[in-house]
């Protein structure tokens, strides 16, 4: 049984081994420094854009596309979701279409979208509110579907008001399944903006690091490359943190 | 049919004036695909304030169904069901139903479950505590007003079902194999207990169930039910609290299952 310390400790090992490897490949004679820079000059590289405020400009850029879109996609997905799950007509309509469009990767719409809106701000925002959009809709439609018949009977003896239905039935219900639809979505959103701004953006992260690679610029690449990562990590985990919150009496 | 249940059957002394139900006539069907199909039809019966009645009969035999009017879940296609002399319009709090499955809310504590039942409660919230703690020990579920319902057994959280149902302090209690999920052991006890409960509260309870001993053990009045209808409302005469072993129940067990297989 590893103790606490052990436990944070561990996930740190394989960064650390590829860390050690990496240094190790690149300290030699005769290291390919075009291709793999140390990791020491992908940290100089970093810091060089963050004196220059160049990457706060991208971030900035790529997180207000993210939430934009992510805001836009998911809102729909919610209110879709209710639909599909309410109403018989909306489902017999929109269901088959609804479950094969989600089939098509969010990439997959790219040069459809460039063609459609232009390489500026709009494609790309469509392409993150897309992504949003279907994780947040299926989970909403499932999680509307889960109020079982049997809670709504009970909230019917008692004689709930429709408040306090909302309040302890019908929120406590969705909200859980909902949450993790808006992790899902909010994490394939970003994935797929990376990958926008790399085909078409004129800034941004993905843009960022499009540029240093046609500079042969490795470290920036790889200063982007572990950003986005992060990045996407620190969303997961904080919809896992208050989804965790939200329903300890799963757990608790 | 008509059948009439002798309301001397109940104790005189402790006998409560309200929760007296009158089932006139009453036909169900449902559209099953745009089939009619009947459940229940010219069901008739009439359940005396504070008795104890078990409605007996095989699956399918529209027994939930009946149960469903009462609760005002349902409608009734034709007839009346009248809960002392006014017409059942729909779910009220003088009429509590307890499911074989609890149906408790899983986020909610125990304790908060049983609080929702008195949502429309004037009172105080500090009195309405401790009126659940109440109901909580009533039901053997001390110390477990914090627990959520996925920590308890089933029998546990049947137990915090019933203190639910009680909560409203209904006129007429009604139990929809309550019991029906539990192991035999729990079962047996749960049955124990329902009647300690009957006989502290002395309101109307009405139950259906499959078990012919539970039904016998439980009831004044046993209904039995063939599909559709009813086929023998049995009195039984033994006192309360019951024995299992009384002599007076094994010719009326008999008698309900011949009936049964009959159906």
């Amino acid at each position: 049984m590893p103790s606490i310390l052990h436990r944070r400790l561990l996930p740190l090992v394989v960064p650390g081994l590829i860390l050690a490897a990496w240094i190790g490949a690149t300290s030699g004679e005769g290291a390919p420094l075009q291709v793999l820079v140390p990791p020491s000059a992908v940290i100089d590289g970093f810091n060089e854009l963050l004196s220059s405020g160049e990457l706060a400009d991208h971030l900035r850029a790529s997180l207000w596309r993210l939430l934009t879109g992510f805001a836009i996609g998911a809102s729909l997905g919610l209110g879709f979701g209710i639909l599909l799950a309410r109403s018989a007509l909306v489902a017999a309509y929109t269901g088959p279409f609804f479950q094969a469009v989600r089939q098509v990767p969010s990439i997959a719409f790219l040069p459809m979208l460039i063609l459609l809106l232009g390489v500026d701000e709009g494609f790309k925002l469509a392409i993150v509110a897309k992504a949003a959009f279907f994780p947040v809709a299926l989970a909403t439609h499932d999680g509307v579907k889960g109020i079982s018949k049997g809670w709504l009977e009970v909230a019917a003896i008692y004689r709930l008001s429709p408040v306090r239905v909302l309040l302890r039935l019908i929120l406590p219900a969705t909200v859980p399944p909902v949450l993790t639809g808006l992790r899902l979505g909010l994490t394939r959103a970003w994935i797929v903006l990376v990958a926008a701004e790399l085909m078409a953006a004129e800034n941004g992260i993905g843009q960022m690091m499009e540029m240093g690679r046609q500079m042969f610029r490795i470290d920036t690449v790889m200063v982007g490359v572990a950003l986005t990562g992060l990045i996407g990590f620190a969303l997961d985990q904080g919809f896992r943190l208050a989804e965790r919150r939200l329903v300890r009496w799963k757990t608790a | 049919m008509n059948a009439i249940i002798d309301p001397r059957s109940v104790q005189a002394d402790s006998a409560p004036h309200t929760g007296g139900l009158a089932i006139r006539h009453v036909d169900k069907s449902f559209d099953i695909d745009g089939r009619k199909l009947s459940v229940l039809e010219d069901v008739s019966l009439t359940i005396a304030p504070g008795q104890f009645v078990s409605i007996v009969g095989a699956s399918g035999c529209g027994k939930s169904t009946l149960l469903r009017l009462i609760a005002g879940l349902e409608r009734q296609n034709r007839g009346d069901i009248l809960l002392d002399g006014v017409p059942v319009a729909g779910p009220g709090l003088d009429r509590g139903l307890i499911f074989q499955d609890h149906r408790l809310f899983p986020w909610l504590t125990v304790e908060q479950n049983v609080l929702l039942a008195l949502s429309n409660s004037d009172e105080a919230a500090a009195d309405k505590r401790v009126r659940v703690a109440s109901l909580l020990t009533l039901v053997g579920l001390d110390g477990f007003a914090q627990a959520f319902p996925h920590q308890l057994s089933g029998g546990m959280a049947q137990r915090a079902a019933i203190a639910r149902a009680l909560a409203p302090e209904p006129q007429v209690l009604l139990l929809d194999e309550p019991l029906g999920a539990l192991d035999a052991l729990t079962r047996l006890r749960l049955q124990s207990e329902l009647q300690r409960i009957w006989l502290t509260r002395r309101s109307t309870m009405i139950m259906v169930t499959h078990d012919v001993d539970e039904a016998l053990f439980l009831g004044d009045v046993i209904v039995v039910m063939q599909p559709g209808r009813i086929a023998r409302i049995l009195h039984v005469p033994a006192p309360h609290p019951r024995d299992r072993a009384d002599p007076s129940l094994a010719p009326l067990k008999a008698e309900i299952l011949s009936l049964l297989h009959a159906g």
